[in-house]
């Protein structure tokens, strides 16, 4: 069992059985795999088999100008020593006007909510899920999906002078 | 015989088998009579006055100098205030600090649930204005929800700022007649014209009736 930084590439690859070319990044204690959405479940169940027991979190990139989205699954280890000092990104890029994922909360159960995360704040469909809900907005704030880069926020001084209005004209304050 | 039916005609509440219903719009005016003169107002209001209760809706982080408030060193309890848990016991929310989406229709149906007279404060900056989180996507302001008496400013207010604000409620009470002056007139003067706009709780699936007036 290496657990050198190369050592964990070399692993993964031939975990995944990847190909010689195929798109692997490295920061320090961190190994980005970029995999297709159609192979996301099959790396998924290979990574849990090698060790990777758990998901630390979900997340999402929005890219406007590629027209994707991406959403990275960072599983880590908690019971096998060699593999706990890294973590890996599984990445899967798809559309953006239509974002659908297979869920992998079946395999990670720690995804589930972060899953509904993802769903809420990006609009990523998640293909199996079992509850997909909005977790922590309401639904009129989920519709808008606040955190694409579209999503427009109100600006500093605008937002001081139309309240201010606002707050005279209907004599909020007591 | 003759004498009670003569009281009777007298006073025409007690000569029916439903008297009390009968009379009791009648009954509800004079008692609201009495509580606008003599000495029963002043003493409602002071007896209000040193009994603000807040309730325990812990917001946001203005939470931790609530605690410190009411804890040994600064002691709030000593001008009769008593964090408690139950909105039925309570007359006074401190809103503390940010107040998101789901937590103002928390907000709005503690109020509700609450029997007045009953008062609110906003504490924090957060509350006032937003603060730190004016343009998110997530927050209201509670004077959206809930009439706010006392605004606190800062990030977070010093515990003798929340002291400062339970005397200046006290102070309002007592020299304004609010609690007394509500329960006369049976709704607020100075808050019916704050009716909240939007319905913060339909996420939830249920109609909550917004035109109830704040009683």
């Amino acid at each position: 069992m290496s657990t050198s930084a190369q050592g964990i590439v070399e692993r993964l690859r031939s975990i995944l059985g990847l190909a010689p070319e195929a798109p692997v990044e490295q920061l320090k204690g961190y190994v980005e795999v970029s995999v297709d959405p159609a192979s996301l479940r099959d790396a998924a169940a290979k990574l849990k088999a090698a060790g990777f027991d758990h998901v630390k979190s979900v997340t999402a990139v929005d890219y406007p100008d590629k027209k994707q989205i991406k959403v990275i699954y960072h599983a880590s280890s908690m019971l096998d020593e060699s593999l706990s000092g890294y973590v890996v990104g599984l990445a899967t890029s798809v559309d953006r006007d239509n974002p659908t994922v297979p869920s992998l909360s079946s395999i990670w159960v720690s995804a589930e909510f972060q899953e509904r995360e993802m769903y809420e704040f990006f609009g990523v469909n998640f293909e199996g899920h079992p509850d997909l809900r909005p977790l922590l907005l309401t639904p009129d704030v989920a519709a808008q999906r606040p955190l694409r880069k579209d999503f427009k926020v109100v600006e500093e001084d605008d937002y001081l002078k139309s309240t201010y209005d606002e707050y005279t004209s209907t004599k909020r304050w007591v | 015989m003759t004498e009670p039916m003569q009281e009777n005609k007298k006073r025409p509440m007690f000569s029916k088998g439903n008297m009390f219903l009968a009379d009791m719009d009648e009954m509800v005016k004079r008692a609201r009579e009495i509580l606008k003169k003599g000495p029963l107002p002043s003493m409602v209001d002071w007896a209000t006055a040193f009994s603000l209760w807040p309730v325990h809706l812990m917001t946001s982080c203005c939470g931790c100098e609530i605690g410190a408030a009411w804890g040994p060193r600064f002691d709030n309890e000593r001008y009769g205030s008593l964090p408690w848990v139950s909105p039925r016991q309570t007359n006074l929310i401190i809103v503390e600090g940010t107040v998101t989406r789901k937590m103002g229709c928390s907000v709005r149906i503690t109020w509700e649930q609450m029997p007045y007279p009953k008062f609110a404060i906003a504490m924090g900056v957060c509350a006032l204005d937003g603060g730190l989180f004016y343009n998110s996507y997530n927050i209201i302001r509670p004077w959206q929800v809930i009439p706010i008496d006392i605004y606190i400013p800062g990030c977070p207010p010093r515990p003798e700022a929340v002291a400062r604000s339970i005397v200046e409620l006290q102070r309002k009470i007592r020299e304004e007649g609010v609690a007394s002056g509500w329960l006369a007139d049976g709704e607020r003067q100075d808050l019916k014209n704050i009716i909240p706009k939007e319905d913060l709780c339909s996420w939830r699936g249920e109609d909550v009736d917004l035109s109830t007036r704040y009683s």
